[in-house]
Formats: C-alpha cells, sequence, structure tokens
C-alpha cells in the first residue's frame, strides 16, 4: 500500500481495521502515528460537534406528541360520530322508500295482495259488528259518509294501502268475507275496473277524490254491492 | 377490543417515550449540523419525532431507529427548502452556536473546530458528522444519504483533509486571537 493510498484510507476512516492497513501500520511507525493523529483530530471534533441541547427539549417532545394524538383522538371521534349519524339517516331514508315506494302498479293487484295478506285475520263466522256511526266517523277522513248499513260490518280500520291512509272494510258475504277498500286517488296507481284471479274478483267505482274497491268470492254478486255503495254514499266537499 | 386498543395505545406511547429520550440528543445535534440554526433545528426534532410517532407501528427493529429518525428529519429538512426557499441566504453564512461565555480553553477551541465545520461544505460535512456523532461505517452513511460507498469514503477524506489544513495554518496560539 503506497503512502497516498494509505493517507487517504485514514482520512477517510481513521480507526479502519483492514487488514491491509493494519499491516501498513505494523511495518511503518510513522503511518500508525499518523492514523494516531487523525484519530485525536475525530476526538476534538466529536467534542466540538456535542452542541449543548436546550433545556426541556425532551419534554417537550413528549409534550407535543400527547397533545397532538389527543388532538387526533378528539378528530377520530367526531367522525365516528358523523359515520354514524350519516349511516342512520340512510337506514331512515331506505326504510321510509321501502315502505312507502309503490310496489304495484295497479289498483287491483295491489288490492288482491293486500286481502290475501289479511285472509286469516278474519272469517265469515266473526261475530263482530261495527255500527254505522263508527264507521261513518270513520269516513269523515275522506270527506264521505254512508245513509244506511251495507251489511254486517265485521272490521273498520284505517290501513296503509300500498303506502296511502285508507279505509279497510271487511263486512259478512254469503260463502265468505267481503272487502271493500276506501282509497285516496293515486297518480301511481293506475285505476282498473274489473280484477280478479283464480278466486278472487274485484271492482273498482271511481268517485271524484275517492276510489271504492269491492273484492268478495265468486259467489258474490259485485254489481249488486256496487250499486249498494253508490245509492248510499254521499261525499260532502 | 378497547381494552387492547388502549394497551396497544399505551405500549407505543412508552416505546415512543423511550426512543425521544435515547435519541433526541443525537437527532438534533445532527439537526444541528445540517442547518446550523438552533431554533430551525429544535422545530425540525420537533416535526421529526411527530412524524415518526404516526409512522412507530412501522419501525420493528429497535437498532434501526436512529438512522430511520435521520432518515425522516432529512425529509423534512428538504421539505422546509421546498416551502420557503427565500431563506437560503440564512443558510450560506453559518452562525456558528455562541459558547464563548464560558471561556475555558477547551470552550475556545470547540468554538473555533465548530466555526470551521460550519465553513465545510454541507456534503463534506454530512456524512463527517455521521460518521463521527452517530458511529456509522462508510457502507450505513452510503445508504441514508443514497450515495455511493466510494463517494462517502472520498467525501469524508476531503472535509478531514479540509479541516487538518485549517488546523495546520491557524497559530499554535490561536485560542487568543480568536473571538
Amino acid at each position: 500500500m503506497d503512502d497516498l493510498q494509505y493517507r487517504r484510507s485514514i482520512y477517510a476512516d481513521p480507526t479502519c481495521q483492514d487488514a491491509d492497513i493494519l499491516a501498513a501500520q505494523q511495518a511503518d511507525p510513522a503511518k500508525k502515528e499518523f492514523a494516531q493523529e487523525l484519530i485525536q483530530l475525530d476526538e476534538r471534533l466529536k467534542r466540538a460537534m456535542q452542541v449543548p441541547v436546550p433545556d426541556g427539549l425532551c419534554e417537550k417532545l413528549i409534550l407535543r406528541q400527547t397533545l397532538a394524538s389527543h388532538q387526533q383522538k378528539k378528530r377520530k371521534s367526531r367522525v365516528h360520530l358523523a359515520l354514524a349519524a350519516s349511516v342512520a339517516i340512510i337506514a331512515g331514508l331506505t326504510v321510509n322508500y321501502l315502505q312507502f315506494s309503490n310496489s304495484f302498479t295497479n289498483l287491483g293487484d295491489y288490492a288482491l295482495a293486500h286481502v290475501y295478506h289479511e285472509k286469516n285475520d278474519f272469517s265469515n263466522d266473526d261475530k263482530n259488528q261495527i255500527s254505522l256511526t263508527s264507521l261513518n266517523q270513520k269516513m269523515i277522513a275522506f270527506n264521505g259518509s254512508f245513509e244506511q248499513s251495507l251489511g254486517q260490518l265485521i272490521s273498520a280500520d284505517y290501513c296503509r294501502f300500498d303506502g296511502m291512509k285508507s279505509l279497510h272494510l271487511v263486512f259478512k258475504g254469503i260463502t265468505d268475507t267481503v272487502t271493500v277498500f276506501v282509497v285516496p286517488k293515486n297518480e301511481q296507481l293506475a285505476f282498473n275496473k274489473y280484477f280478479s284471479d283464480s278466486k278472487l274478483q274485484g271492482e273498482s267505482i271511481d268517485f271524484k277524490n275517492t276510489n271504492i274497491i269491492v273484492i268478495a268470492d265468486k259467489n258474490e254478486s259485485l254489481s249488486q254491492w256496487q250499486r249498494a255503495i253508490s245509492d248510499n254514499v254521499t261525499w260532502s266537499i | 377490543m378497547p381494552s387492547q386498543v388502549s394497551n396497544n395505545m399505551a405500549t407505543k406511547q412508552v416505546r415512543y417515550e423511550a426512543l425521544v429520550r435515547a435519541l433526541h440528543t443525537d437527532l438534533y445535534r445532527y439537526a444541528y449540523w445540517l442547518t446550523h440554526d438552533k431554533q430551525v433545528s429544535e422545530d425540525l426534532v420537533q416535526e421529526t419525532f411527530l412524524r415518526a410517532w404516526r409512522a412507530l407501528d412501522s419501525l420493528k427493529d429497535e437498532k434501526a431507529a436512529k438512522s430511520w429518525l435521520i432518515t425522516i428529519l432529512r425529509r423534512e429538512n428538504a421539505r422546509r427548502f421546498e416551502r420557503k426557499r427565500f431563506e437560503m441566504s440564512e443558510y450560506e453564512e453559518a452562525n456558528v452556536m455562541d459558547t464563548q461565555s464560558t471561556s475555558t480553553e477547551q470552550e475556545i477551541e470547540n468554538h473555533w473546530l465548530r466555526e470551521k465545520m460550519a465553513q465545510l461544505p454541507p456534503e463534506y460535512s454530512e456524512p463527517l458528522v455521521l460518521q463521527i456523532l452517530g458511529g456509522y461505517s462508510g457502507e450505513d452513511i452510503a445508504t441514508m444519504l443514497n450515495l455511493n460507498k466510494n463517494t462517502v469514503m472520498t467525501r469524508l477524506f476531503r472535509a478531514r483533509n479540509q479541516l487538518k489544513e485549517a488546523l495546520e495554518k491557524e497559530p499554535v496560539t490561536r485560542g487568543q486571537y480568536n473571538g
């Protein structure tokens, strides 16, 4: 190893322990002394580099982190709250949509589905009898009233007819109950005068603001019911 | 689950505080030799440790903590120049830490050496600080600075060479004339 190369290596790293460096130092005491000199310089440089650290820097660093992560946690919980609120709103809207949206396109289909759904709630043998007065009280919501009773009224209740408030009447029929719906007019449900399936038949009457739908089994004469209703009902303004 | 989360948080806090205690001195001094400014160094160290906290889970090997922090600090320092390039002028005339008030022989020498080190081009002084203060090998420094090892060794050679020449030019009684 020539002198220049040796000096370069020692200048770059005075504590170098490479075999050829050590060998060169062994062979030439001057080289060893040169390395010692630079190690000493390093010691002095190290002392000079150890500038004083500001008082309390350590505590400041820990404090700042504690504050920052506290802030972050607060931000996070706000985010969580906002998320929860959004989810709640969307859930609310979905329920609303499902409950009040029109899943049927015409009166008849919906009316039949409604009757089948409540089929087991009423029977032709029910002894219930609801008076004309209480029926007419319920009819106030539709600005209508009946002059005479149409037959034995088993049940009269408000219900949701595809999202609309309507009156659901169940009369005693010849072989099975006769269902009458009083429904406000709705543009979204197509009006159909006659409808039926294998068991039930239905007929709708179109009044000014209201439709009245009669559904019964095939033993009933719907036209008779229709006439009775049309003759009996009066509408106020 | 929540107790485990807070448990992890507590463990993280302990790790962080240990890291701060063990390494803030080295990191501050490194920042000082990078910026030659006490206030900027303190800000840099604060910013570095905040970033370190956020990324603490990615630090798997505690032995690598120091070089990891130094890497963060160098990045933060580079970002500082992107933000306010006009402050470069401050960098030119190195305002060296003044410790003259306690004028012992040792302090005078330190002051003189600091002045000389501050005059080194930053690309020479940075590896020198990493080697002498950080105790890193040429390979380590090359990795940290993204240079090849030969370049690092050449810069180290030039750094010491320049300092030694400056020392030899100075009269033996330099302390008395200085300051």
